[in-house]
């Protein structure tokens, strides 16, 4: 029997309406309100507490109520969260799905149940969300649904495609086989764009970034370097990769004007390095940069520069680079960035 | 004009590895070769794959991957469900560019996600001479593989053909849309380069239109050995699933408007502009109301992919582009290396970073080590990323990835 806690919200806890919204977290013991029709419809799984918060306290207090609803969760010891079903109201369905993210994020099952179109959906991260009825009149459709993807996450097997399984996609790309040759449903959908119809079978997710304004005067400004060429101190201590990088490093200027060919390298595996390596200088421009700064047309260079290899790295994993990085800039106080790219 | 494509049964596969390993002690950068044949079904696992060819020969005895004089002419003979598969762990040693692993399994899941598990692999396993330097051995490879897949085509020269197929494009049908096909050719440097009629795809004058025909003839050949789902072998152009659909489409659905083939992997900035501007323009002088861009390998080529469809569409083909993900299966980021707001009608062949299945063969050809050092033998779940052409970009395969 594996142990389930049921979060709810202050209305289906019994705990009042509107008035009782203010409500802090709190716990009840076994099954309450929806939680009873759907332990009837658990099997091999025992709801072992329900945890509840008040919509507009969660709202207000959010990381509060998260770090408190967790604690309440861990307590348990349980093998699953089930949040919900909120059908159609943002303030509760964002609850549940902030919850079961929180939860899932831990590595623990969570499914979250409410109306597609509930802006908690965006909210649900790594958990599951079921999806049901706009209102509580979908009460009885949904309880059978939660329970069953509840069934199949506890008995620890790997999930089947949404459609199947009965929950909402949520944005990992897994593979399959259509029945139909790549190059047949090319032509199948430039025939259907040239009569107007346009598809995709991938969406981009790709966002547009503004160029921000200009430096207003760089002889005052603190300018770090940043480059994706893969620079990195000779032998890779850092072991960077050559390709696909997952993260970025950080290496100190102090006491520099230059990089020199014997201390530094060019690790990237998507160009030839061999002229990257004689100079590394035309990677990371510091010996130029120094001279700009001795010359007072730079302010001020930031004592470290940034790299990473930018070679077959998908855009959503450069854009984190970037929003990292430049958190980091931002605190040190770095007004302008010589970004060099291969 | 007109090319001729006979077709003759897997049943006259006879492999005499005396007349293969003598063709390779022609190559002072080649130390051997071992020859196995893999067949459908049996629990074997090929490693250190490079390329994969279909036995051709032509009965005229012109050269069946010519480097000189036209392809797509006169008769062909194909061996068809054979491959003869290039396998080669290159020696360590400084070089700009490395091959990646490729994989071929006869068996348990991985068989199902490349072509080559249902098919007859006549697999060369390479012995190089050390010293000898990744180029050398490199075109020595080559060179023998494509030797072996016109020997083994020998017999078809005294059997029937089971089928005779003949590609002429007739006149284009008025009212009917005229498509082309944007074919894209890696060269990033040695080791990561398609080449046509022999040539480097960099130094064969890309982008160029060609007869549709010349492509499925054996003009455009593989040395690209970047990440094994996202490659293109010989195998795969001289079988072009997306130009013998517009030819079986022309005069039906479409008209097919010719071929272009484009070169991957322009080195900068103002090359890659460049070409995608004149690949646009050639789709438009052969009159194309729509393009098909496929892609070759992966990273900086995708960028070409994007650039061409952009060009294309401003200059007024309308594009559908076919390109593989590289989405981390756990993550809900995009899988994208570039995109254009033009790309607005892409085809996923998959994802090449979803995993198959781990599987236990009995029997290793090309190499008990993985590249990454794993043993073939006892590796777990295995990226799709690395099993030979199964995310390509050609629209080979019906693979796909969608959203769960």
């Amino acid at each position: 029997m594996v142990k389930a806690v049921h979060y709810v919200n202050q209305f289906f806890a019994g705990l009042g309406s509107e008035e009782a919204a203010r409500t802090p977290p709190s716990r009840l013991a076994g099954a309450v309100g929806p939680g009873r029709g759907l332990q009837a419809a658990l099997e091999g799984i025992e709801i072992a507490a329900t945890i509840t918060c008040g919509d507009d306290y969660f709202a207000e207090h959010e990381a509060e109520a998260v770090a408190r609803l967790l604690e309440l969760f861990e307590a348990e010891e349980a093998g699953i969260l089930v949040a919900g079903p909120a059908f159609g109201s943002g303030r509760y369905g964002y609850a549940c799905a902030r919850l079961a993210a929180a939860v899932a994020e831990r590595g623990t099952p969570a499914v979250a149940a409410m109306h597609e179109e509930n802006p908690g959906v965006a909210a649900a991260g790594k958990a599951y969300v079921v999806p049901t009825a706009v209102n509580v009149a979908g009460m009885r459709e949904a309880l059978p649904r939660m329970a069953a993807l509840a069934g199949a996450l506890a008995s620890g097997r790997e999930l089947g495609p949404p459609e199947e399984e009965g929950y909402l996609p949520r944005g990992v790309r897994r593979n399959y086989r259509t029945g139909r040759l790549g190059a047949e449903r090319a032509i199948d959908l430039l025939l259907a764009k040239l009569s107007g119809e346009t598809r995709t079978e991938v969406s981009s997710g790709f966002d547009r970034v503004e160029p921000p304004a200009p430096v207003p005067d760089l002889s005052h400004a603190l300018l770090a370097l940043v480059t994706e060429a893969g620079c990195v101190p000779q032998g890779n201590p850092d072991r960077l990769p050559t390709i696909r990088a997952r993260g970025w490093l950080r290496y100190s200027l102090a006491g520099r004007a230059t990089l020199a060919p014997d201390e530094w390298e060019c690790v990237h595996g998507g160009f030839d390095v061999a002229l990257a390596n004689e100079d590394p200088n035309r990677l990371v421009p510091l010996d130029t940069v120094s001279e700009l700064v001795g010359e007072g047309r730079i302010g001020r260079l930031h004592d470290a520069f940034y790299t990473t290899t930018g070679n077959g790295t998908p855009a959503a994993v450069s854009a984190r680079f970037g929003q990292e990085i430049a958190r980091d800039l931002k605190e040190a106080g770095v007004e302008a960035v010589l970004l060099s790219g291969t | 004009m007109a090319w001729e494509l006979a077709s003759f049964p897997a049943e006259l596969l006879r492999v005499d590895a005396a007349r293969v390993q003598a063709l390779a002690a022609a190559e002072p950068a080649l130390a051997g070769v071992d020859v196995d044949v893999a067949r459908p079904g049996e629990p074997i696992r090929i490693t250190h794959v490079l390329d994969a060819v279909e036995p051709r020969i032509r009965p005229d005895g012109r050269p069946a991957f010519p480097t000189e004089g036209r392809a797509g002419l006169g008769r062909t003979n194909r061996l068809a469900g054979v491959a003869v598969v290039s396998c080669l762990d290159f020696p360590g040693e400084e070089r700009p560019l490395h091959e990646q692993e490729g994989i071929i399994d006869l068996a348990g899941p991985g068989a199902e996600v490349t072509p080559f598990g249902a098919m007859a692999n006549v697999v060369l396993t390479f012995k190089p001479v050390a010293g000898a330097g990744h180029v050398a051995i490199d075109q020595a490879v080559r060179r023998v593989t494509l030797a072996v897949a016109q020997l083994l085509a020998e017999p078809t020269l005294e059997a029937e053909p089971a089928e005779v197929e003949r590609f002429e494009l007739g006149r284009p049908t008025p009212g009917l849309p005229s498509i082309a096909a944007l074919v894209q050719l890696s060269d990033l440097g040695q080791l990561y380069i398609q080449y046509v009629y022999g040539a480097p795809a960099g130094m064969a004058g890309l982008p160029r239109a060609f007869d549709p025909a010349e492509l499925l003839d054996g003009a455009v050949t593989c040395g690209e050995y970047h990440w094994a789902s996202m490659r293109n072998p010989t195998i795969f152009n001289q079988g072009s699933a997306l130009v013998r659909a517009l030819y079986r489409e022309h005069g039906k659905r479409l008209n097919f408007a010719g071929l272009v083939l484009m070169r991957g992997y322009e080195q900068t900035a103002a090359d890659k502009q460049g070409a995608a501007e004149a690949a646009a323009r050639l789709a438009r002088q052969l009159g194309a109301d729509g393009a098909i861009i496929t892609t070759d390998a992966g990273g900086n080529s995708h960028t070409d992919t994007m650039l061409t469809c952009r060009a294309c569409e401003r200059a007024g083909v309308r594009t559908a582009v076919i390109v593989s993900e590289q989405a981390d299966p756990t993550s809900t980021e995009t899988g994208l290396v570039d995109w254009v707001p033009e790309a607005d009608c892409i085809v996923s062949v998959g994802n090449s970073e979803d995993s198959v299945p781990a599987w236990a063969p009995e029997r290793v050809l090309g190499g008990e080590l993985l590249l990454d050092g794993t043993r073939a033998r006892e590796a777990g779940p295995i990226k799709t990323q690395d099993y030979l052409g199964a995310t390509n970009q050609m629209g080979q395969l019906d693979l796909a990835a969608r959203t769960w």
